[in-house]
C-alpha cells in the first residue's frame, strides 16, 4: 500500500497499529498528488510558451523565489504572532471567572472577522505607513479569530467530569489546566491555527498593494500589464502553496487528534 | 434539626469509634438561592466504615461528600479530618489526602491507564519505581492483569473495567479516606452487581474510610455500615445501620423512603449464620423420627436428597444453601426450586440445619427487630 508514505505515524503508536493508522489515513495522499501535479503541469506549460521579455522577468525564477519566500515570511510571521496572542487569550477567556467578557469578546472578534482584509491592509497602511510590519498587523486581524474561537471552544467543551475529577484528586486549578484541560483541546486549537494559516497564505498576496512584496506583486503587476497568462502561472504556485500548507497542518491536525481521541 | 445523629447500635466489628471525618455544624448555601442546600449538618464517619449517604435528588449528599474534600467550601461549620481542623488548609494538598471516585469516571483519555492511575503518587513526588509497583499493585486488587491493561488506554475498557481504574486511581496514594459519588449509578445492573461485591472484597483487604452517595437503596443496604438518609432542605434525617434504618425509621419521611420493599430488602441483611436452624437427622438407616426431617448424605457427606419430611407425603425436592449466604439468598433458592425448606451448608458442604419456609415466615414476623 502507498499510503505507507502519506506521512509519519505518530511516533507514540505501536507497530501492530500502523498499518491501520496508514489506511485510515490514505487520502492524505490525493491533495500533494493532485496539488503538484497540477503545479507541475502549469509550469511545464510555462517552460515551453513563448513568453516575451516583460514576462520573463516576472516569471525569472530567482525573482519568483525572492518574492516567493516573503510570502512565506508574511503567513508563518503572522500566523506565529497571532498564536502567540490569541491561544493565551482563549486560555484566559475559557476560564469560568471571566464570564460575560468571554462572550463580549468573541462577539467582537465576530465583527473584526467580519471586515473585508483588503480594506483592513490599506486602512492601516494610511495609519501606520507602507511596509512589510504593517502587512503582518493586518494579516494577524484577520486571522485572529478562528485561532482565539476554537481555542476558547475547545477547552470549554472539554468534559467537565474530567476537571471535576482533576480537582478531586488535588490538581491544582493550573495543573488540571496544563495537564487535562489544554492537551484534550489541542485538536480543536490545532484546527483553528489550520484555518487562520491558510487564510494568512491567501490574504498575503493583498500584501503587494502596501509595497510589503510577496507573490502578490507578479501577479497584479502581470494584469496590470494586461499580461494574464503570467499572472495564471504565478496564481497556480499561490493556489499550491496555500493547498500543500493547508495539507501539512491537516496533518499536523490528525497526528495531535490521533493522540488525544 | 441540628442535632448530631448517632448512631444507637453498633452491629458490626469492623469499623472503630474514632471518628475518622467529623462534620460540626456545617452549612452550604449557594449564591443566590434563599435555601441552604445543607443546613448545619453534624456527622462523624467512623473509621474504617462505609457510610452511605443517600436521599432523593437535591437533597444535599453530594454537597456534603464535596465538603469533605472541601471540592464545594462550606459556608459555615468545621470539617474535621483524623482529628486535625481541615477547614482551612489548602484545598489542593488536602484532596490528594483523600481518595475520590466519581460516576463518569473521568479517566483522562490521553493518559494510559498506568499513568491514570498513577497522577497522585506522581504529584506526591513518589520516585518512578515505587509508582510502578504501586500500580501494578492496584490493578491487580481491582482485578485486572497489570500487563493487559497498564499501557492500554480508556477508550479501549468496557464501563465496568474503567470503573474498577476508576477505584484504583481513588486508592492510589493510599489515603485513609475515599469519597465516592455513585461510583456505580452509570453500569448495567449485572456488572454493577460484581462491582459492589468486588468493592467489599477490595474493602476487606484495604479497610479505608468510606464515604458513598448513592441513589439505590438496595445498594446502600448491600455495601453500607452506617446509612445517612436525607431529607429535603439538606437535612440529616437518620443517621443509623441498614438494619436500624429499614426497621426503625425515623420518621414519615425516613419511612416512606425506605418504602414498602423494606421488609424485603431486610432479608439480604440476615445472614443465615445468626439463625437458629432446624435440626436436620442424617439417615443412618434406622427409623425415621417423627420430629425432624431426615436427609440423605453421599460418602462425603454432602446432602444427596430428603427421605422424609415429617407432616408430609413424598419427599420435597433438595435445595442447598451456604452458610456465608443470607436469607435472602435461601428464600431464592426455595422459591426457584419450589421446596418448603432449604439445607443450610457449610464451607465443606457439610449440612448445618435446615430452614423451613413457613418458620422464615413467622420468625421474622415475630422478632420484629435483628441482632
Amino acid at each position: 500500500m502507498t499510503a505507507v508514505t502519506a506521512g509519519p505515524a505518530p511516533a507514540a503508536q505501536a507497530p501492530p497499529r500502523q498499518r491501520s493508522w496508514a489506511r485510515q489515513n490514505w487520502d492524505l495522499v490525493v491533495t500533494p498528488a493532485l496539488v503538484l501535479g497540477g503545479l507541475a503541469a502549469v509550469l511545464g506549460w510555462a517552460s515551453v510558451h513563448q513568453w516575451d521579455s516583460v514576462e520573463s522577468r516576472a516569471l525569472q525564477p530567482s525573482y519568483l523565489w525572492a518574492r516567493f519566500t516573503e510570502h512565506v515570511w508574511l503567513a508563518v510571521a503572522s500566523t506565529v504572532l497571532v498564536i502567540a496572542i490569541a491561544l493565551p487569550l482563549g486560555i484566559l477567556l475559557s476560564r469560568p471567572a471571566v464570564g460575560r467578557l468571554r462572550t463580549g469578546t468573541l462577539a467582537f472578534g465576530g465583527f473584526m472577522q467580519a471586515l473585508p482584509p483588503y480594506g483592513v491592509i490599506i486602512l492601516l497602511a494610511f495609519i501606520l505607513g507602507f511596509g512589510t510590519t504593517t502587512a503582518i498587523i493586518a494579516l494577524v486581524l484577520a486571522s485572529f479569530l478562528p485561532v482565539l474561537t476554537n481555542t476558547v471552544v475547545g477547552l470549554r467543551h472539554v468534559d467537565p467530569a474530567l476537571i471535576e475529577a482533576a480537582r478531586g484528586m488535588g490538581m491544582s486549578a493550573r495543573q488540571t489546566l496544563w495537564r487535562v484541560e489544554i492537551p484534550l483541546a489541542v485538536p480543536v486549537m490545532v484546527a483553528g491555527i489550520r484555518v487562520a494559516l491558510v487564510l494568512n497564505v491567501g490574504t498575503a498576496t493583498l500584501a503587494t498593494f502596501i509595497s510589503a512584496g510577496g507573490l502578490g506583486e507578479p501577479i497584479s503587476s502581470m494584469l496590470k500589464l494586461g499580461r494574464p497568462e503570467a499572472a495564471f502561472v504565478v496564481s497556480a504556485i499561490v493556489a499550491a502553496l496555500a493547498l500543500l500548507i493547508d495539507w501539512l497542518a491537516g496533518l499536523a491536525e490528525r497526528i495531535v487528534a490521533g493522540r488525544t481521541a | 434539626m441540628s442535632e448530631t445523629v448517632q448512631p444507637m447500635t453498633d452491629s458490626s466489628t469492623r469499623t472503630g469509634q474514632r471518628p475518622m471525618i467529623s462534620l460540626q455544624g456545617v452549612s452550604k448555601t449557594y449564591p443566590k438561592q434563599s435555601k441552604p442546600a445543607v443546613a448545619e449538618l453534624s456527622l462523624d464517619v467512623p473509621e474504617g466504615a462505609i457510610v452511605m449517604l443517600i436521599g432523593p435528588s437535591g437533597c444535599g449528599k453530594t454537597t456534603t461528600l464535596k465538603m469533605m474534600n472541601r471540592l464545594i467550601e462550606p459556608s459555615s461549620g468545621r470539617i474535621l479530618l483524623d482529628g486535625d481542623d481541615v477547614t482551612d488548609v489548602n484545598g489542593d494538598q488536602l484532596r490528594r489526602r483523600i481518595g475520590y471516585v466519581i460516576q463518569q469516571v473521568g479517566l483522562f483519555p490521553h493518559l494510559t491507564i498506568a499513568d491514570n492511575v498513577a497522577v497522585v503518587p506522581k504529584m506526591l513526588g513518589w520516585d518512578k519505581a515505587r509508582v510502578t509497583r504501586r500500580v501494578d499493585e492496584l490493578l491487580r486488587l481491582v482485578g485486572m492483569e497489570p500487563g493487559d491493561f497498564r499501557d492500554r488506554y480508556p477508550r479501549q475498557l468496557s464501563g465496568g473495567q474503567q470503573q474498577r481504574v476508576g477505584v484504583a486511581r481513588g486508592l492510589a496514594a493510599d489515603p485513609p479516606v475515599m469519597l465516592m459519588d455513585e461510583p456505580f449509578g452509570a453500569i448495567d445492573p449485572i456488572t454493577r452487581e460484581r462491582l459492589q461485591e468486588e468493592f467489599l472484597e477490595v474493602q476487606r483487604q484495604v479497610a479505608k474510610t468510606i464515604c458513598f452517595v448513592t441513589h439505590d437503596l438496595s445498594e446502600a443496604v448491600k455495601l453500607g455500615d452506617r446509612i445517612a438518609v436525607f431529607g429535603p432542605g439538606g437535612r440529616l434525617a437518620q443517621y443509623d445501620t441498614p438494619d436500624e434504618v429499614l426497621t426503625n425509621p425515623a420518621d414519615e419521611f425516613v419511612a416512606e423512603f425506605v418504602g414498602s420493599g423494606a421488609a424485603v430488602r431486610r432479608l439480604s441483611l440476615l445472614e443465615l449464620s445468626r439463625l437458629e436452624l432446624e435440626e436436620v437427622v442424617i439417615s443412618s438407616g434406622g427409623a425415621p423420627t417423627n420430629r425432624h426431617p431426615v436427609l440423605a448424605v453421599n460418602d462425603a457427606g454432602r446432602p444427596e436428597r430428603w427421605l422424609h419430611l415429617p407432616g408430609s407425603g413424598d419427599p420435597p425436592p433438595l435445595v442447598v444453601v451456604p452458610l456465608s449466604g443470607t436469607v435472602y439468598d435461601a428464600v431464592d433458592v426455595m422459591l426457584d426450586g419450589r421446596a418448603p425448606l432449604v439445607v443450610v451448608v457449610d464451607d465443606d458442604g457439610q449440612p448445618r440445619g435446615a430452614l423451613r419456609w413457613d418458620a422464615l415466615v413467622g420468625d421474622l414476623r415475630t422478632k420484629g427487630r435483628l441482632p
